[in-house]
């Protein structure tokens, strides 16, 4: 039984390389240029990415500082479950004009944080905050808790609201609104 | 949750709907998706983001077409029986509906935000489940009907946020909250009787103090002709009044406080009693902590409704308005002008009370944010050193407490100065009935009583105007928690027993037809699962982690319940068995061995209290857990858990094992039961393991597959779904994953590629010598 199990097992059949090779590739910083990779719209609404001899229909496009760099080091990976890498690109402005704006799209696809512009109201009412806002994607009203993790501060000005259904809103600079807009906003600062 | 939407007559005809199209989901779409029809896709998207918010938009699934709706223009248009898949995706704050089409080419078709994106991923579900349906038999007429127990984050008429309860407190019937207050109350209705007795005497007995002032004034000073009797009588009633009220006051508020105990005890055990019993998806589905919150503070918020509100609040109103009236007797002119202070006092109040609410959360704030500050470097302190980052985080800290310091001391300020003005005000009151009766005493138009009586009564009409300013938010407060509390209460588990349920002697054949399962809605985690299990025998589930493994073995114990498709056992659907027979049949070891406060005694015997020590020892000797157990200073009486000794991960395991064979199960289930036992442990208890899955069906997870070399057949899992399955052999042979796996955990024990002898006997070791 014994005998026969070893059989079965070729440790010298093993693929060593494969491994070492996944293992590398988890370590080595891919970067994508105008050079090695080409991007295309597909009918859908999604990106191809040709990369040498490979193609891929469908590819993800991951922001690594979203928040604060949100233009450098992004991260191209596969349209799978694993959403394997495919490689980076440093920094949009390496690619040709029409390709990084289709980048643009597909970031703008995957990340929603419209940018408060106006505070109209801010009440609070029983463990609730309710805000009328004006933002880029146009007026709206949403809810916080009154908590502490509702608004947090990114660096010194810059604002991050996030209400109870986990939407985010930036406000990008704090002493940009008015007097009156600060003071409704005290409540949470 | 809502999933279907009702449309405009325009819009429904913008559908164009064919002759038996039924509209099956109609869901809202928040974000705007655009199409541009004829793009050149060199230049421009076919389709993109814009920037604003859906106007009138909606995800529509009719028994046909999947389509997207803005105002009266159909956007997008996709024919079901074209589809491969449809699915929700979730992104960075929002979420995206994608359709493959047999072709395998994916497309974008709407764009919702987080508040949307369950309500989505159902309709989406809907529009999964009549995809497959026509694909297995042509049509849409056997899709399964998908319909949503969320609750909704927004309450539909009224636009506030429901604080996770199925209905608004707000706009909810005032019958049904009074309904929850008396089934609240139920058992308490003599307590109840008492307490408003009491609260009427105390309002009759401080009606009843100046008017008694009123007599000896008018009577025995105002005109000198009292005598030590009159004097006598007058301070042996006022202060027989005054100890009548303490001790009925001291009385009333006992009772309140025995009643609001007794409440928040009742209503905490039949929440603990509720929760037990409801299915892990509902308990799941909540936040950690929520539940307990509901356990904790929920029923302490009624406790001190009835402690600190409801003994005082129909006394002060009673009080309030008996006031009003003797003061209308008296001198109505007085009286409006007290009035209008009233209002003015009370809005000052409101006002106040909102300033301080919001200097106060302000400074609740900084105060959190430093006191987590501190947390986060004191146990972060290894790594501060490790670093020699001290010096930037002092400053770091400084900081915060210097903004701190300014905020109290600016709150303290605003304190001192604005309480006594407020103290002022409230009594202003007493000053202009002074002014105005004092003259019409002085014109003999008002007696002096009177005027002490008239003061007295206005004192009445104050004192309670701050109180007043804040029962609003303590009623609405208790209206929430009951609402809250009511939501768990009011619950039907998902998983129970129906009439149909039985018992059954289980012979651990075990069988998945189709199963489908996920825990959240938009993703799913197991997919189209089937096979059969032999009564007997062992099954090992191999795969990466997060693929499922876990996932398996929670359906087995129906821990939940498959979205689709079915399990059995011994050929009964696991639905149709007794949930408490079920389990007691099942020996259970997990990943996280989770030991109760008690003795090491009391945790084995969690299944089987009427064990006895000698199969209680067998037992611990057979987990190899006798050993240290005796090593402990009290044996078996060591007391583990919260507070008491403290136990190696291996040692809980081991405990957990015992657990699990003294029940003597029929099924045994074993998830990464030995991960954390050194090897010596691990190679002893699989001893006994070994000979404990002799004759009985064992579903085993395990990361080192030496661990289920006993096991009859694997299963591997991977993407959702069995990707292999056969003996070890068998596996090997196909060389697909599996053999990965084995081969990868070989050469990783091995260490060095070179030594191959070495290399062949750790591999006869795992390969099940």
């Amino acid at each position: 039984m014994q005998e026969e199990r070893l059989d079965l097992l070729n440790l010298r059949e093993f693929d060593e390389e494969a491994y070492k090779k996944e293992s590398e590739e988890l370590l080595e910083m891919r970067m994508l240029t105008a050079e090695t990779a080409t991007f295309a719209r597909t009918e859908g609404g999604f990106l191809s990415l040709k990369v040498g001899d490979k193609e891929y229909k469908r590819v993800r496009v991951y922001l690594t500082f979203p928040l604060t760099n949100p233009e450098e080091y992004i991260s191209i990976r596969e349209a799978t479950e694993k959403a394997k890498e495919i490689g980076m690109v440093e920094s949009l402005s390496v690619l040709p004009a029409n390709q990084q704006e289709m980048l643009r799209e597909q970031i703008r696809l995957r990340y929603f944080m419209p940018e408060i512009r106006k505070v109209m109201e801010l009440k609070e009412e029983y463990g609730y905050a309710y805000w009328y806002v004006e933002t880029t994607y146009g007026v709206c009203r949403f809810t916080t808790h009154m908590s502490n993790d509702a608004v947090v501060t990114l660096g010194e000005s810059r604002l991050l609201v996030t209400d109870i259904d986990g939407n985010r809103y930036e406000i990008p600079d704090f002493y940009a609104l008015t007097v009156q807009e600060r003071k409704r906003l005290d409540l949470f600062l | 949750m809502k999933l279907l939407f009702t449309l405009t007559g325009e819009q429904l005809e913008a559908l164009s709907l064919e002759p038996g199209e039924k509209l099956c989901y109609c869901v809202p779409v928040d974000l705007a998706y655009e199409l541009k029809e004829g793009a050149d896709l060199t230049r421009q998207p076919a389709r993109d983001v814009a920037e604003r918010y859906g106007k009138d938009s909606f995800l529509i699934v009719t028994s046909k077409r999947l389509m997207t709706l803005e105002g009266k223009r159909v956007i997008s248009n996709t024919d079901l029986s074209g589809c491969e898949k449809i699915r929700c995706e979730r992104q960075v704050g929002c979420g995206i509906v994608t359709v493959t089409d047999l072709e395998q080419n994916e497309s974008c078709v709407a764009r919702v935000s987080m508040r949307q994106i369950v309500r989505t991923s159902y309709a989406v579900r809907g529009a999964s489940a009549i995809v497959k349906s026509i694909k297995a038999t042509g049509g849409p007429e056997n899709a399964e009907q998908i319909t949503s127990l969320e609750y909704e984050t927004y309450c539909e008429k009224c636009g506030r946020a429901l604080p996770g309860t199925s209905k608004c407190p707000y706009c909810e019937g005032k019958m049904d909250v009074f309904r929850k207050f008396m089934n609240l109350c139920g058992g308490f209705t003599g307590r109840l009787l008492l307490i408003s007795t009491l609260m009427l005497v105390t309002a009759a007995m401080s009606m009843l103090s100046p008017l008694i002032q009123r007599n000896f004034i008018d009577n025995a000073l105002a005109d000198g002709t009292g005598t030590w009797v009159d004097y006598a009588l007058f301070v042996g009633l006022t202060f027989a009044i005054l100890i009548g009220t303490i001790a009925i006051e001291v009385w009333k508020n006992l009772a309140c406080v025995r009643l609001g105990s007794e409440l928040s005890m009742s209503l905490r055990s039949r929440l603990y009693q509720k929760i037990q019993m409801l299915s892990l998806s509902f308990i799941n589905k909540r936040k950690p902590g929520e539940l307990m919150n509901r356990i904790s503070r929920d029923t302490n918020q009624i406790r001190d409704f009835f402690q600190d509100v409801f003994g005082s609040m129909f006394s002060v109103l009673l009080t309030m308005v008996a006031s009003l009236i003797v003061m209308l007797a008296i001198s109505v002119k007085m009286t409006l002008l007290s009035l209008v202070f009233v209002a003015v006092v009370f809005v000052l109040m409101k006002i106040f009370r909102h300033r301080i609410h919001v200097i106060f959360s302000r400074q609740w704030f900084k105060s959190d944010e430093l006191s987590n500050s501190i947390q986060d470097i004191i146990s972060g302190m290894r790594i501060v050193k490790t670093f020699g980052t001290e010096e930037r985080e002092s400053a770091r800290f400084s900081r915060k407490s210097m903004e701190f310091a300014e905020i109290s001391s600016k709150n303290e300020t605003f304190w001192a100065v604005f309480f006594p003005i407020l103290t002022f005000l409230m009594g202003g009151g007493t000053y202009i009935a002074v002014l105005l009766g004092g003259q019409d005493v002085l014109q003999g138009r008002m007696t002096l009583g009177e005027l002490v009586q008239f003061m007295a009564y206005s004192g009445y009409l104050f004192g309670p105007l701050d109180w007043m300013t804040h029962m609003p938010r303590a009623v609405m407060q208790m209206v929430t928690s009951l609402n809250r509390i009511y939501d768990v209460l009011d619950e039907e588990p998902r998983i129970k027993d129906t009439k149909d349920s039985r018992e059954i002697q289980i012979k651990g054949a075990f069988r998945f037809e189709e199963v489908y399962f996920g825990y959240n809605t938009y993703e799913p985690v197991l997919e189209n699962i089937s096979f059969d299990v032999k009564p007997g025998e062992m099954i090992g589930f191999v795969g990466a982690s997060g693929t499922g493994k876990s996932t398996m073995i929670n359906l087995i114990m129906r821990l939940y319940d498959p979205d689709q498709g079915r399990i059995t056992v011994d050929g009964v659907d696991l639905r149709d068995v007794k949930i408490e027979c079920l389990h007691s049949q099942l020996g259970v070891v997990l990943q996280e061995t989770f030991l109760f406060s008690g003795s090491i005694l009391d945790n084995i015997c969690f299944a089987k209290p009427d064990a006895t020590l000698a199969e209680v020892i067998q037992a611990a000797k057979a987990a190899n857990a006798h050993d240290f157990i005796c090593k402990t200073p009290n044996g078996y009486n060591t007391r583990v858990g919260e507070h008491g000794y403290t136990l190696s991960g291996g040692e809980r395991q081991r405990i957990a094992i015992a657990r699990a064979i003294l029940n003597n199960p029929r099924v045994l289930i074993l998830d990464e039961a030995t991960s954390a036992l050194d090897t010596e442990s691990e190679f002893l208890i699989q001893q006994a393991l070994d000979r404990l899955i002799q004759g009985r069906t064992t579903f085993a997870i395990a990361h080192r597959l030496s661990t289920l070399r006993g096991a009859d057949r694997l299963v591997v899992i991977n993407e959702h779904g069995i990707a292999e399955m056969g003996s070890h052999d068998e596996l090997l042979k196909k060389k697909g994953i599996y053999y990965g796996l084995v081969t990868a955990q070989l050469k990783m024990a091995e260490g060095r590629p070179e030594a191959e002898d070495a290399g062949e006997g750790a591999a006869a070791e795992a390969a099940g010598a």
